[in-house]
């Protein structure tokens, strides 16, 4: 297991995973979101190929008002 | 009608959906307002939370222009990463850029706002750039390929109004080609009004209407105000006068006066 941190949470997840299957293991999927990986966009075309190491920082972040 | 980023629109009002009394108060405020463009944002989200989602479908089903905004973001490349992220969740390359450069008044940091612009045009993204009312960084705004600018009336969600119509007159005298939107600080309809009657071509708020007593109220009035500043504007201010002259006409006055 590896150790990432999702949102400012600390979470374990499988070595070896990639975005979609995080996305999958964290419950995120069909829901609006876009994800950035240690502070850089990833987009979702790329999700397969984005390997998670440990210690990487997510930021899934969905719409919500604003102004 | 008027046109921004590719749009032609009735409505010179930017609405913002947060801070309303409830889901559906936002609803019928900005469906009152008419606007056509509300600003929304990214958050991050647990995957149990539904809010975020809720609220998107209200949104989607109101058939609006959706304009993110980096809200929250300290540097260029913070708002870079929003703005990307923006794009893919809602599918349009509006973004509004707004970085943040001082805590207290939540002045933009000009500096990290032209770098970010810069690179987001040439990403193909439409800035709407979050600034203030400073001359020099308007030009700035503009070099880097800005349409719009969006200068401060005075900080955000402070209702102050327009602290310093002098500047806002001159960025709209420098630039009668760009779109330009006072974002932020609009507390009254009357500033609203005091904005399009200065050539602004519309108006972004959000806390005037969401923090009003009625924000469904307060929402046609910010309609009304924006559509009388406009006209007045269109129909030519008389020009401001330093002596009293009659409006009624002197010739045929009564012969009790020419007794005076």
């Amino acid at each position: 297991m590896i150790e990432i941190i999702v949102n400012g949470q600390k979470q374990k997840v499988k070595e070896d995973i990639n975005i979609s299957e995080m996305i999958e293991v964290l419950e995120y999927k069909d829901k609006s979101f876009a994800v950035a990986l240690n502070g850089t966009f990833v987009a979702l075309k790329n999700y397969n190929e984005t390997k998670i190491n440990n210690a990487d920082k997510i930021e899934i972040l969905a719409p919500m008002v604003g102004g | 009608m008027w046109e921004i980023g590719g749009k032609k629109l009735n409505s010179r009002l930017l609405i913002g959906s947060a801070l309303y009394p409830s889901p559906a108060n936002m609803e019928e405020s900005i469906k009152i307002s008419q606007a056509q463009i509300v600003t929304v944002s990214l958050r991050r989200q647990n995957a149990g939370d539904k809010a975020g989602e809720s609220f998107w479908n209200i949104i989607k089903e109101m058939n609006l222009e959706v304009l993110p905004n980096t809200a929250g973001s300290h540097s260029a490349k913070e708002a870079i990463t929003t703005a990307q992220m923006a794009r893919e969740v809602f599918g349009t390359n509006w973004i509004k850029l707004e970085v943040i450069g001082d805590q207290y008044n939540l002045q933009p940091d000009p500096f990290e706002t032209v770098k970010a612009a810069e690179v987001l045009i040439k990403e193909g993204f439409e800035v709407f750039p979050y600034t203030t009312d400073d001359l020099v960084v308007a030009t700035k705004l503009a070099d880097v390929g800005c349409n719009i600018l969006m200068p401060w009336g005075s900080p955000i969600g402070s209702g102050q109004g327009l602290m310093n119509p002098s500047n806002l007159k001159a960025i709209r005298k420098k630039f009668p080609n760009l779109q330009l939107i006072i974002d932020a600080g609009i507390g009254k309809p009357s500033d609203a009004v005091e904005a399009m009657q200065l050539g602004y071509d519309a108006v972004l708020l959000n806390s005037a209407i969401a923090l009003a007593q009625d924000p469904v109220k307060m929402a046609e009035a910010f309609k009304h105000a924006i559509s009388a500043g406009r006209l007045g504007y269109e129909a030519g201010l008389m020009q401001e006068r330093e002596f009293a002259s009659p409006s009624t006409p002197v010739v045929g006055t009564p012969f009790w006066h020419q007794f005076d």
